[in-house]
């Protein structure tokens, strides 16, 4: 039983470190630009992608696949923030509308280029931390662990300490007087799409050999992360941080002791008790709800 | 009396054949029956599965295997209905794996290409093309014969009888392993998922292996299988079954066991693309992996009592032109559409109900794997499938190999009960479902 306990102590912790990658990205995005951005799944996906093209495809090493991944996403994320959410900022819906749809595009576009079948990504290490027996963490997803925690300190002290990072909060939390401040929002807006669709990028590429790389495979990842910032709070970043360990927690332990089906129940019953209690979220401001 | 409409004249015999002449020509010109091939042209059969997303893979190299099948009948003259002859010609739809999809599929498959014949995975979709199948009295094949009941009289199943054939898996490892004695199953939690499951429980407890845990259920759209592997696991089982899980869940829970230090025996219902499981986990751990589905290079479908046409030419070609896409449906469509063809050149038509008149006929059919009889009478309420051998493969030094021919019939006879237990447990009887 204690093995059990630590074993999946360890696959929680693994999952909560991915999914809070991306929970943070798209609550950056939400946070300073106001919208929705329902295409952040695929955003997950193209950095999965970029595993594939660079790693695969390519035949480089991971970790140049991984920085590939970084910039592309990241890219695609300001060409968005041009081309599209730039022209909706005061219309949420429509945002939402036009997230929907470039969702439904950046699918194609892999399913076109890539094909619809799963990829087969070969593992970077078969390496496995052993513990005790019955209790081990692949170093594959030990490197997704570091490098969430890494990222997420980074993005920490970025927001903290840099002057850039203090503009940042401060168009998400008014944007207006931000504005009378000389801060160029049209500017912040860009650098928050890049670091949320860079966020999700580099979860999608550090996972891409441990979950099936498919051009699909940003809906469960979307639905879960919407659970999570709702949970946490839309707009805050240290509420997206804890709901996604806390979702991670509960999800996993719940199907090891149940079953996958019983745990998803849960995880939605999580959501809603939350929302009944505190709807602005656990951390979320009552004028963002 | 007061008169309704345009009748002033009342109803006469000539009013009323003009009427039903007009009616019927409305009727074949709007397709809402099938069209017959005339002379010469080609016969047109529907491909009605999915051929992109999750489930594309028990459809899109099916399809692949159809147009090698086509182009080596068609070399050789076609189908000779009568005098003549006719090419084969595939219309395939991607229904997407959805059922409204596969509804507009079948409208259009029947409307406006005019198919005799129409072939599908089944499943999830059947609902969504039943009525449409039906008020066109289209013949249908499913790959899933838990599509059938006692109302679908043309729809069949003349392939797979999934899930029932992993029974022959089980019993052929519980005869070759008399030492594994406990397993536990995950399975995903969905149409496809629970009859197998179903199988799975009525197959070991028919060999006297016990479960060490309740059956681990598990959503579809799960995407991390550590837990479920940790779980499944944490009992020290000696066997683990799969159950029937799509390809891209056998992959990543083969990975989780190798990761977590598992050794014991694996069976599943399919292995697709099993080198890429090797290549994610070891040679060494994929030694001796259960499933039932052969390459057809094997020197096995060699056996005399093998029906599907030159099985080791229609590997090498599929995958000269296909490569590294071989999955478990590759050849399963073309070996319906040997039956089919054989079935039509008996009858001496296309038209879908004088196919299936002669397809049944003697209540025996060629099936890939040997002579098997037109089955299902107790278990789905329509003798609609196709029941003989079933091949046990198992992956030796990196390749799959059939290891023997068990009989479906035979356990069934022995065990039958048990299954009917399990399959009205989780209300999956034909009577049961929905």
């Amino acid at each position: 039983m204690p093995e059990l306990l630590l074993q999946t102590f360890l696959n929680a912790t693994y999952a909560a470190s991915y999914i809070a990658l991306v929970a943070v990205g798209l609550v950056l995005i939400f946070g300073v630009m106001g919208v929705i951005n329902f295409a952040h799944g695929e955003l997950y996906m193209l950095g999965a992608y970029g595993v594939v093209a660079v790693y695969v495809g390519a035949q480089q090493s991971f970790l140049l696949a991984v920085a590939v991944g970084l910039i592309f996403v990241g890219t695609v994320g300001l060409l968005m923030e041009c081309a599209l959410f730039r022209q909706l900022r005061d219309n949420p819906l429509s945002g939402l509308v036009a997230s929907i749809g470039l969702l439904l595009i950046l699918q194609a576009l892999a399913a076109i280029f890539f094909g619809v079948r799963m990829e087969h990504i070969p593992p970077v290490t078969q390496e496995v931390l052993r513990f005790s027996d019955g209790v081990s963490l692949p170093l594959q997803r030990f490197f997704v662990i570091v490098a969430a925690v890494v990222l997420l300190a980074g993005l920490w002290m970025f927001l903290k300490y840099t002057r850039f990072g203090w503009a940042l909060r401060a168009s998400a939390e008014d944007r207006e007087a931000a504005q009378l401040q000389g801060i160029s929002v049209a500017r912040i807006a860009q650098l928050a799409m890049v670091i949320g669709a860079g966020l999700a990028g580099i979860a999608g590429a550090l996972t891409a050999p441990l979950v099936r790389v498919y051009p699909y495979m940003g809906h469960s990842v979307i639905v879960t992360v919407f659970i999570v910032i709702i949970v946490g709070g839309v707009g805050s970043l240290e509420g997206a941080v804890i709901a996604a360990i806390v979702y991670a927690f509960v999800h996993t332990f719940v199907t090891t002791f149940f079953d996958g089906v019983v745990a998803d129940i849960v995880g939605l019953l999580l959501m809603l008790i939350v929302l009944v209690i505190r709807p602005t979220g656990l951390f979320g401001a009552r004028d963002r709800a | 009396m007061r008169r309704f409409g345009n009748f002033a004249g009342g109803f006469s015999r000539r009013r009323l054949l003009a009427g039903a002449n007009a009616l019927s020509v409305s009727l074949l010109s709007s397709g809402l029956f099938p069209r017959l091939a005339r002379s010469g042209e080609p016969i047109k059969i529907g491909f009605l599965a999915p051929l992109t997303g999750e489930v594309a893979a028990w459809g899109k190299p099916g399809l692949d295997g159809c147009l090698i099948w086509a182009e080596w009948v068609n070399a050789l003259g076609g189908v000779k209905l009568g005098d003549e002859r006719h090419n084969i010609e595939f219309v395939a739809y991607d229904n997407e794996y959805d059922p409204g999809k596969a509804r507009t599929g079948a409208a259009k498959l029947i409307r406006e290409d005019g198919v005799q014949f129409i072939m599908m995975l089944g499943g999830d979709t059947w609902p969504g093309v039943q009525p449409v199948a039906e008020r066109a009295g289209m013949l249908v094949s499913t790959l899933l014969p838990s599509d059938l009941t006692p109302d679908t009289t043309m729809l069949i199943a003349p392939a797979e009888v999934h899930p029932i054939y992993n029974v022959t898996g089980v019993e052929w490892m519980a005869e070759t392993f008399p030492d594994l004695k406990n397993a536990v199953i995950c399975a995903q939690d969905d149409a496809l998922g629970l009859p197998s499951l179903a199988t799975y429980l009525a197959a070991f407890e028919a060999e006297g292996i016990e479960l060490r845990q309740e059956p681990l259920l598990f959503d579809p759209a799960t995407t991390d299988f550590a837990p479920i592997v940790t779980r499944l696991i944490s009992s020290n089982p000696d066997i683990v079954s799969l159950d029937t899980c799509y390809s891209d869940y056998v992959h990543p829970i083969c990975e989780q066991l190798f990761q977590q230090g598992y050794d014991g025996k694996v069976i599943s219902c399919t292995a697709d693309f099993y080198d890429q499981i090797i290549a994610k986990t070891s040679k060494e751990f994929m030694e001796g992996f259960i499933f039932q589905f052969p390459d057809f290079d094997d020197p096995a479908l060699n056996d005399p009592n093998v029906n599907f046409k030159d099985p080791n030419d229609f590997f090498r070609e599929y995958n000269r032109r296909y490569p590294g896409e071989w999955g478990a449906v590759s050849w399963e469509y073309a070996s319906i559409m040997d039956l089919w063809k054989d079935a039509a050149e008996k009858a001496g038509s296309a038209e879908p109900e004088a196919v299936l008149v002669a397809m049944k006929s003697g209540g025996k059919g060629a099936h890939a794997f040997g002579e098997a009889d037109w089955w299902g009478e107790e278990l789905f309420g329509i003798d609609n499938a196709l029941v003989g051998n079933w091949p046990v493969v198992v992956i030796e030094d990196g390749k799959a190999r059939v290891k023997a021919y068990k009989s479906i019939p035979d356990w069934y006879g022995r065990h039958g009960d048990l299954l009917i237990k399990h399959m009205e447990d989780l209300g999956q009887m034909y009577y049961q479902r929905g």
